[in-house]
């Protein structure tokens, strides 16, 4: 293995991507397209007594309205977490069925955006309701304990030593719940899809973070083959999990294009969005932690409890996470699924890391006020080498580097420790907090076809999914260096069901998932050109070889797949299944990790809490992409400022659905409102792992984020802040 | 968006006679900045569009005027924020322009069409399933027992607690504005504080402007104290946001003395909320960080509060003071 660090390569579409040029799925606009609008549910649950559509029909420019009424066999491609492809089992418009409020009961198409957009308004409907609950303490929501789902087979519950007598015995305990609102995306290219029949086949564009279950998933909704769908995704403007499966209006989209012979077009348009695809959940914790005099951590208790729908289990993996922020030998978690009218939640970025995190980073810094030890020294001295829940070694884990290094840059010595002890000279108060975070080394099986030509071009297909974390340039980055290339002359095709099969691309397992392969695929590229370069290959570029054989080009295919992976996951990988190996392998436990240290302003007067500067320093393996990377961080910063500062999608219990249902009410972070972000990695190769020695980043860049926050304002302030966002009223 | 026909206005003459052809199911199309927004909601289902953009007479900015500062309806919320004499000599007023919403809206938006900007309130803006009075007459208010944190301390009725959202007026309301409108009687010219209407028990009737009246200028009496004024807003982030709660402070000093002072509060009330009371409070005291807080405490007496947004009552009160320091400071 090359033990050199990465290059500073620029992001391979940055140009692209800058002038308008990357087609996005949402801005397809291909000729003869037909355009598809929803008519929502008002009811919070219920079932539709009577719709009408004629006005809706008669409309200028409508060429079909579908409805449960007249959508035929049409089916549930289930749930993802429940052998199906979809973020929910809930398919709308194949009954009458109302779940929650915003689903759809009606899809109008008709030759532009604006006649089916009016049309849509035109449909009524009447309902018989039923009662409903939207808050996790409204009367009639039910508490289902994952461990006793089919859930528990791949997230067991936490159960190290014996941590409710460990705690009890524990000289120091610190006991504190918290809680977080629900949350939403939000992309930038909203969720869209482009459905397409070309002689037979059916065409998917659609932004998606998972070709593979699109296709499968239309495959199981519509009554396919699967062989005769092709789903392209090239690039996705923003996923953040809500784009990690099938969604409803695709199977729709499909239907219309199928039934008009025409291509389909459905942009959901955001205040729908809030009700058509996912969203973090709202949960609460109880979080207990012992430790000793000296700081040893000796147990601690994470009882979780979080949203889920009516129609499926979203897990909770909460205290999986916090067990593996230090070396706790006696950890117990439980996790609790409160089922809740609305529809699924899902995978929003750092899903239970980024709360579980928030919640157990608290704790700790409570601890290390009550025991008075510097919050850096005392997570230092809780370090370990092992898993605790396992007993496993760890493939690496270097978070201690991570906060020396970040404490060096923060300058973190000149700290002084009383909460209100630092002014800034407008005589606002100053907070400086810290936080680790930590997120699952996961890894799926992945296929690479690598191919080079006699004009120098480099083809690379495989299973992976660009959304702007910069997939593409961390591709170009290992092939160049591998074959000794431009970075210019490699084109990737990925996204895209008939490249390569294309696995979920989420988890922050993508480079895993690709880089071992695509390195694999490139070394043996390099020893079929031995073969053929008798004299050596020293010196020549790829394509001379290959010409000097009289060849025109030269293929390899590899597959790679997660530790202790059995070979038939490549079959689940090519059923559009999950296949995801890890965090716990059969010889190890991997992890990624980061240090947060965050400086807090507290206005003086008004209070508002502003951001200055943010220090992350990332230990996620070998960073094959430090530009792409460093960005990765700094949006995952902005991310856990966002959630622990502003976000939160409002409920009103008596209509159920989300209110604040626009950019403009759903306090989404501004540029105003982030400050200097400054990231270092630690960049140490996990070669246990994995040959490329890469272990995941997005989703760790957020967890701790929030908790740092929360640390801050308390230095500044005082005051212990436990339910997010914290907003202005939390600390006037 | 039910479909509409759309005419383009050659003068404020043909704008005005359009409008009285057309009936009231007519709106005027200024940016379109909160028209089409709404027209999108179907809180706005116009029949007939005039689009008034082009007339080169409701476009002036005219600071040259011995007495009064001239904003034609249709300058742009940009370019009256960048003007050096606003910039300088009343920062009030450019403060709470370039403080709303977002560049590209306030490239587009019109500062006549500001004025007539309509509440965030989401049951509102929502529509079906919710019981909103302004929206559907006599189907309650649905944001009484619900999230109430944006809504209103003062101007409230049973029928209706929303906020009037917009930040230039309330400046205008401080500074003692006046609106010229044409219509189909003729000119008028009224106070910026006679153009907003407390909900009582109407609260879709939100202005006194009658069915074909169009707002042409807005003036501002020129006046020392122009210099010594903020438009202090504290919102959910630092940009892009509707106030929480705003205060426009304009001071007039003499040494440490307040000769004159003019509050008005923004993102509290039914209406742009002048607090005279709260002025007299600062007239003829010397200026002391006490004397803004007691100022606040005026500016803040009498609030309703509902679930939600009592702690504005406080944030209120340190952003009157907060307030009244910058202005002090400038002048
Ligand atoms: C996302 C978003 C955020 C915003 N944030 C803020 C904020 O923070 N603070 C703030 O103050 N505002 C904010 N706004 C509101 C914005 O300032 C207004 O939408 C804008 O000023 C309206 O001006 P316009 O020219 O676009 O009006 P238009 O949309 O063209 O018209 C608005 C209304 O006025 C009528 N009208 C227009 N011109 C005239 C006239 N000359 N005479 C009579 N009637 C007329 C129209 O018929 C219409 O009913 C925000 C808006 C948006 C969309
Ligand atoms: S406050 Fe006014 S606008 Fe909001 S729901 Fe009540 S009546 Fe409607």
């Amino acid at each position: 293995m090359n033990m050199m660090p990465f290059a500073d390569l620029a992001r391979v579409d940055a140009h692209d991507k800058v002038r308008g040029a990357v087609a996005f799925a949402a801005d397809d606009a291909r000729p003869n397209l037909a355009y598809g609008a929803f008519a929502v549910a008002t009811i919070g649950k219920g079932r539709l007594a009577s719709l009408d559509v004629a006005a809706a029909e008669a409309a200028d420019g409508v060429r079909l309205v579908l409805t449960h009424a007249n959508i035929g066999a049409v089916a549930s491609a289930g749930f993802i977490m429940g052998g199906g492809y979809g973020f929910q089992s809930h398919q709308p418009l194949i009954s009458p069925e109302i779940a929650y409020r915003g689903e759809p009961i009606a899809l109008v198409v008709a030759d532009s955006l604006e006649a089916a957009t009016h049309a849509a308004a035109l449909v009524r409907a009447t309902y018989e309701t039923a009662p409903f609950a939207v808050e996790l303490d409204a009367p009639g929501v039910e508490v289902v304990d994952q461990a006793e789902t089919p859930l528990a087979h791949f997230i067991p519950p936490v159960a190290a030593g014996d941590a409710d007598a460990a705690y009890a015995r524990a000289p120091v305990q610190i006991d504190a719940r918290f809680a977080s609102a629900p949350q939403h995306q939000n992309p930038i290219e909203l969720i869209a899809c482009v459905a397409e029949w070309q002689a037979g086949r059916l065409v998917i564009h659609e932004g998606t973070q998972n070709a593979e279950a699109v296709r499968h998933g239309l495959a199981a909704a519509l009554g396919l083959d699967a062989g005769l769908i092709d789903v392209v995704s090239p690039f996705v403007g923003g996923g953040f999990g809500q784009k990690n499966s099938l969604q409803g209006h695709t199977v729709l989209a499909a239907e219309a294009a199928r039934r008009l012979a025409r291509p389909v077009k459905i942009v959901v348009p955001r205040a729908q969005l809030y009700h058509l695809a996912s969203f973090r959940p709202a949960n609460r914790h109880h979080v207990r932690l012992g430790a000793d005099r000296s700081g040893r951590m000796l147990a601690a208790i994470h009882e979780a409890q979080a949203q889920t729908s009516r129609h499926d289990l979203f897990p909770g993996e909460y205290a999986t996470t916090s067990a593996r922020l230090y070396g706790i030998a006696d950890f117990r978690g439980k996790d609790e699924l409160l089922r809740t009218d609305a529809q699924t939640p899902g995978y929003m970025r750092a899903p239970f890391e980024h709360i579980a995190c928030f919640a157990f980073e608290s704790c700790v810094d409570e601890l290390a006020y009550a025991l008075g030890i510097d919050p850096v020294a005392l997570r230092l001295a809780n370090d370990t080498t092992v898993d605790a829940v396992t007993g496993r070694p760890l493939s690496s884990r270097h978070v201690g580097q991570c906060l020396e290094r970040g404490a060096a840059m923060f300058g973190w010595e000149r700290r002084s420790m009383a909460p209100g002890s630092m002014r800034a000279e407008d005589g606002g108060l100053i907070g400086w907090g810290v936080a680790i975070g930590t997120y699952a080394g996961l890894r799926a099986p992945a296929i690479a076809k690598l191919k080079l030509t006699d004009d120098g071009r480099v083809e690379i297909r495989v299973g992976v999914h660009e959304m702007g974390q910069g997939v593409r340039t961390a591709l170009a980055a290992v092939l160049a260096r591998k074959l000794g290339i431009a970075p210019e002359h490699i084109v990737a095709i990925i996204g895209d069901t008939r490249a390569a099969p294309q696995h979920l691309t989420a988890g922050s397992w993508g480079t895993a998932t690709a880089i071992p392969v695509v390195e694999a695929a490139a070394d043996a590229l390099l020893a079929r050109l031995a073969e053929l370069a008798p004299g050596g290959v020293s010196n020549r570029e790829p394509a001379q070889i290959l010409r000097a054989a009289g060849l025109p080009e030269l293929a390899v295919e590899v597959q790679g797949k997660a530790p202790g992976q059995p070979d038939a996951i490549y079959d689940r990988l090519k059923a559009g299944l999950p296949s995801i190996g890890g965090p716990v392998y059969p010889e190890f436990v991997t992890y990624s990790y980061i240090a947060h240290f965050v400086e807090v302003r507290v206005e003086a007067t008004t209070r508002r809490v502003r951001v200055p500067r943010v220090v992350s320093v990332a230990d996620c393996g070998r960073v094959v992409s430090p530009r792409t990377a460093a960005s990765q961080v700094r949006g995952g910063v902005v991310w856990g400022i966002g959630a622990a500062l502003r976000e939160a999608s409002e409920v009103d219990p008596r209509y159920g659905g989300f209110l604040n249902a626009d950019l403009a009410e759903y306090a989404l972070p501004v540029n105003a409102d982030i400050g200097a972000i400054e990231v270092a990695f630690v960049d140490e190769p996990d070669t246990r792992f994995n040959s490329a020695g890469v272990k995941g980043l997005g989703e760790v860049s957020m967890a701790g984020v929030a908790a740092a926050i929360a640390n801050a304002i308390h230095h500044a302030t005082g005051k212990r802040l436990r339910e997010l966002p914290i907003r202005i009223e939390d600390v006037l | 968006m039910q479909p509409f026909d759309y005419v383009r206005a050659t003068s404020v003459a043909d704008a005005v006679r359009a409008f009285g052809a057309a009936g009231p199911d007519t709106r005027l199309l200024a940016g379109g900045t909160t028209l089409y927004d709404l027209m999108k909601l179907g809180v706005e289902t116009p029949a007939h569009v005039i689009d008034v953009n082009g007339l080169r007479e409701l476009e002036t900015i005219d600071t040259s005027q011995p007495d009064e500062l001239v904003f034609g309806a249709l300058a742009r919320m940009s370019d009256v924020a960048a003007d050096p004499v606003i910039a300088g000599e009343y920062p009030a007023l450019a403060e709470s322009l370039w403080r709303a919403a977002s560049q590209q809206l306030r490239n587009m938006a019109s500062v006549g069409g500001n004025l007539l900007q309509r509440t965030r309130c989401a049951y509102f803006r929502g529509g079906e399933p919710f019981a909103c009075n302004k929206r559907a007459p006599g189907s309650g208010c649905a944001a009484q027992e619900g999230i109430d944190r944006g809504h209103a301390l003062f101007g409230g009725s049973e029928a209706c607690i929303a906020v009037y959202p917009g930040d230039w007026a309330v400046a205008l309301a401080a500074f003692e504005a006046q609106v010229d409108v044409e219509g189909p009687h003729g000119p008028r010219s009224l106070a910026i504080e006679a153009l907003h209407v407390e909900p009582g028990r109407t609260p879709d009737v939100e202005t006194t402007l009658a069915p074909g009246e169009i707002i042409v200028r807005i003036r501002v009496p020129k006046t020392p104290l122009g210099r010594a004024s903020t438009y202090h807003k504290i919102r959910d982030r630092e940009s892009y946001a509707f106030a929480l709660v705003s205060v426009a402070a304009a001071l007039r000093m003499e040494g440490d003395m307040v000769a004159e002072a003019r509050l008005a509060l923004g993102g509290v009330a039914t209406r742009p909320w002048r607090v005279r009371a709260a002025e007299a409070v600062l007239r003829g005291q010397p200026f002391t960080p006490a004397l803004a807080r007691r100022a606040g405490e005026a500016a803040l007496s009498g609030a309703r509060p509902g679930r939600m947004n009592a702690f504005k009552v406080e944030l209120g009160i340190r952003a009157v003071a907060d307030a009244l320091s910058i202005a002090r400071q400038r002048g």
